[in-house]
């Protein structure tokens, strides 16, 4: 049975539009121009950005922890979960993005401005994350508008899971010595 | 919620759906408090006013839409049977469960306002429910149909 075309942000429709427009009169120059993407496909690429980089952190952190003494090793078991949590964000929004074949879609989002590294020391790094998963699920929640339905639910559990994220990290860092 | 709220079907539904799930929240609420103590007990005591000013709210959108905000049971039929702590704190567990996933009803819905309401809802009940549970998870509120891989189309 084929999915529901509401689940799942069509790239597919927007890479018709060309030859829509050449029917017309236009002649071939309108195919030298490509389509911009609908908003919500740019939308959920920033969300696909956030969950990998969010990834990119705390496997940094985890690393720091795994080569620490003391008490930061066993942040592990705190952290490996959230981690868990968040390769599942990435994978649901993923599946919601549908990329034509030949189409650049799943290029890496260009960020504005280079995004703040993980400070040095588990410690650090461990507040780091906390600001982090406070910042995305706001950022999670300013996504809503403009989405369709599905894609705004998905946004609003994945950035309420991410709220629960930083009392958990506020226990951690508590455990940690600076 | 501040704006102009639509009153569709499909807008009054989600809120009245969102609103029986907070009464079943005061009332489980209220059974889950007999059943703890101390801190824990405070904990439900605070969750559970939370649910009733959450009630209110809704109510008063509802009138405001010119609908008749439905009504609260007697009583309910909870999900498991409780009758010591441990269970009492699987009930609160269950009841933001269902509180997060009827409030994704409302984020549903194209009205900014309402919809910023129900994401905002949900996360205030996925830390509750974290806070019950000991532990977080991946899709607050989302059901397993809605988090189903699409199919590619052959």
């Amino acid at each position: 049975m084929a999915a529901k075309p509401t689940r799942r942000v069509v790239l597919a429709a927007a890479a018709m539009l060309p030859f829509v427009a050449v029917s017309g009169c236009e002649g071939a120059d309108v195919l030298a121009t490509p389509p911009s993407p609908a908003p919500d496909v740019t939308v959920l690429r920033e969300a696909i950005a956030a969950e990998q980089l969010m990834i990119t952190r705390y496997t940094t952190v985890l690393h720091r922890a795994a080569v620490a003494n003391g008490s930061a090793a066993s942040l592990a078991g705190a952290l490996e979960p959230l981690l868990a949590e968040h390769r599942a964000h990435l994978a649901q929004l993923r599946s919601r993005l549908i990329v034509p074949a030949g189409s650049k879609a799943s290029s890496a989002l260009p960020h504005e401005r280079a995004p703040a590294p993980v400070p040095s020391g588990v410690s650090a790094g461990v507040a780091f994350l906390r600001t982090a998963e406070q910042d995305a699920a706001t950022a999670m929640l300013q996504r809503l508008r403009g989405s369709p339905s599905s894609l705004a639910q998905l946004f609003a559990s994945i950035g309420a899971s991410e709220a629960t994220h930083v009392p958990v990290l506020n226990a951690a860092a508590a455990r940690v010595a600076p | 919620m501040s704006g102009s709220v639509s009153s569709a079907p499909g807008t009054i539904r989600a809120l009245q759906a969102a609103l029986t799930a907070e009464h079943a929240a005061v009332y489980g609420y209220g059974v889950a408090g007999a059943y703890l103590t101390g801190s824990t007990k405070a904990t439900a005591t605070s969750d559970w006013v939370g649910h009733q000013v959450a009630r209110d709210h809704l109510e008063a959108v509802l009138r405001s839409l010119g609908a008749q905000p439905a009504a609260a049971a007697v009583a309910y039929q909870l999900p498991a049977p409780v009758r010591n702590a441990s269970e009492a704190v699987a009930l609160a567990v269950v009841l933001e469960e269902r509180i997060a996933t009827a409030y994704l009803g409302l984020v549903a819905l194209s009205n900014a306002s309402i919809r910023d309401y129900g994401a905002q809802q949900v996360q205030a009940s996925a830390l509750r429910a974290a806070g019950w549970r000991g532990g977080t998870v991946a899709f607050p509120g989302m059901t397993a149909s809605a988090l189903a891989t699409p199919r590619k189309r052959s």
